[in-house]
C-alpha cells in the first residue's frame, strides 16, 4: 500500500467520522473540566472515546466509503493496517484535548496523562476494532476485552506507576489485535454487513 | 482469454445467497443480467468484480481468482454501486482525489479525466454519475454495473468505451436497456 492510499483512507473516514471525533473531543474537555487531577479520569473516559470510535469503523455505517475499499487493489492487512489508524488518532486527538485542559487549569498530571493514556487509548482501540467485524456475543466480548485492557493499564500505569511495564503491556496487546482484525478482514465477506 | 468467466458461480452466507451464474464476457462486449431479486443483483455484481468471493463454482477475472488473487482482480474490473452517492461539488474533487490515491492513479490526470466523464455524463444525476466516474478513474478492463438506472443507459454506454460491460438488474425492462 503506498502512503498516500493509507493517507487517503485516514483522511476519508477522518471526514466521514468527523462528528463523532469532534463530539469525542468535547467530551473530553468536558471531563477534564471536572476532573482535571489525575491519570484515571482521563485514561477511562478517552479509552471509552476510543472503543466507541473504532465501533464507528463497523461495516454498514459508512457504506460508500465501505465499497470504495472494498473494491480498491488493496490486500486485507492493508485496509486493517489503515482502518486500525483512524480510532488510534480520534482517541489521542482526545487524550491530547484532555492534557491540554489539565495544562490550562495548571495540573501536574498532564504529561503523565500522555505518557500513560496515550498507550491504552491505542490498545484499546485496536482490540474494539475486532468488534466491528463481529455480531452479537462475540462482538460483547470484544468491547469486553477493550475494557479490560484499559483496567490493565490502569493497574500497571496508574495503580502501579509501571509506565515502562504499562507501555509494554499496551504494545504486546495492540500488535496482536491489530494481527487478528488484519486476518479478520482479509477473510471478511462484504454481504455480512446489514442490508439497508 | 475471457476478460470475466463464471463457471456455475454460486455465493451464500448464513443470511443470503445469489447464483449460480455462467457467463464468457470479453473485451468490448456487454452482458445485461436479469434477476428476481435486487439483492441476488447485488451479490453477482459483487463476484463478477472480485468483492465476494464465490462459495462454489468458478470466477476468473483475466487469468485471476478472486479467491486468491482478489488485488489483481480489483485492477481490472471497477464496480459502481447501486446505491447513489450524495456528494456536493466540492466533495466531488476530492472523492476523485480519494479515488486515485486507493488505485495510485496519478492525482492530476484523474482530475482531468473526470472532468471529461463529467461533461460527457451531462443530464445524468450526480449521486448516479460520480460513483461511475469515481470507478472509471481506476482505469478498469472490466465495468461491473448494479443495477443501474435504465432512464441512462445511453450515457452509460458511452462512457464504458470498449470496455467489458456486466449490469446486473431487478428489472427487465432495465436489462432491455443495457443488453
Amino acid at each position: 500500500m503506498t502512503p498516500r492510499a493509507f493517507a487517503a483512507m485516514l483522511q476519508s473516514r477522518l471526514y466521514v467520522s468527523r462528528r463523532l471525533v469532534l463530539y469525542a473531543c468535547a467530551v473530553a474537555v468536558l471531563v477534564a473540566l471536572v476532573q482535571p487531577a489525575g491519570v484515571t479520569a482521563p485514561l477511562f473516559c478517552c479509552s471509552l472515546l476510543a472503543v466507541a470510535i473504532a465501533l464507528d469503523q463497523t461495516p454498514g455505517r459508512h457504506p460508500h466509503v465501505d465499497r470504495c475499499e472494498q473494491s480498491a487493489p488493496l490486500f486485507g492487512r492493508e485496509l486493517a493496517r489503515a482502518k486500525a489508524v483512524v480510532p488510534c488518532v480520534a482517541g489521542l486527538l482526545a487524550t491530547i484535548a484532555y492534557a491540554g485542559v489539565q495544562i490550562a487549569r495548571g495540573s501536574p498530571d498532564a504529561a503523565a496523562t500522555l505518557l500513560v493514556v496515550s498507550p491504552a487509548v491505542v490498545a484499546c482501540a485496536l482490540v474494539a476494532l475486532s468488534a466491528t467485524v463481529r455480531r452479537g456475543w462475540t462482538r460483547a466480548l470484544y468491547v469486553l476485552l477493550a475494557c479490560v485492557t484499559s483496567a490493565g493499564a490502569y493497574e500497571l500505569g496508574v495503580a502501579e506507576r509501571l509506565v515502562l511495564p504499562e507501555f509494554a503491556f499496551c504494545a504486546v496487546i495492540a500488535f496482536a489485535a491489530l494481527r487478528q482484525y488484519g486476518e479478520t478482514l482479509a477473510r471478511w465477506d462484504p454481504l455480512w454487513a446489514p442490508r439497508p | 482469454m475471457a476478460l470475466l468467466r463464471m463457471r456455475k458461480a454460486f455465493f451464500s452466507n448464513a443470511a443470503v445467497s445469489g447464483g449460480p451464474v455462467t457467463l464468457d464476457l470479453d473485451g468490448g462486449e456487454r452482458a445485461a443480467l436479469n434477476f428476481e431479486r435486487p439483492l441476488e443483483a447485488t451479490i453477482v455484481a459483487l463476484m463478477a468484480a472480485g468483492i465476494a468471493k464465490a462459495s462454489t463454482g468458478t470466477v476468473l477475472i483475466g487469468d485471476y481468482d478472486p479467491r486468491v488473487q482478489s488485488v489483481h482482480c480489483k485492477r481490472i474490473a471497477g464496480f459502481v454501486p447501486h446505491e447513489p452517492v450524495a456528494l456536493d461539488d466540492a466533495a466531488f474533487s476530492r472523492y476523485i482525489a480519494y479515488r486515485a490515491a486507493l488505485w495510485n492513479v496519478d492525482a492530476r490526470w484523474a482530475q482531468t479525466h473526470a472532468a471529461g466523464l463529467r461533461e460527457r455524463l451531462e443530464g445524468m444525476h450526480e449521486a448516479f454519475a460520480y460513483p461511475l466516474i469515481g470507478a472509471l478513474v481506476g482505469m478498469p478492463r472490466l465495468l461491473v454495473i448494479d443495477r443501474p438506472q435504465a432512464a441512462y443507459a445511453r450515457q452509460i454506454l458511452d462512457v464504458a468505451g470498449d470496455r467489458a460491460l456486466l449490469s446486473t438488474h431487478a428489472n427487465a425492462t432495465a436489462a432491455q436497456a443495457f443488453a
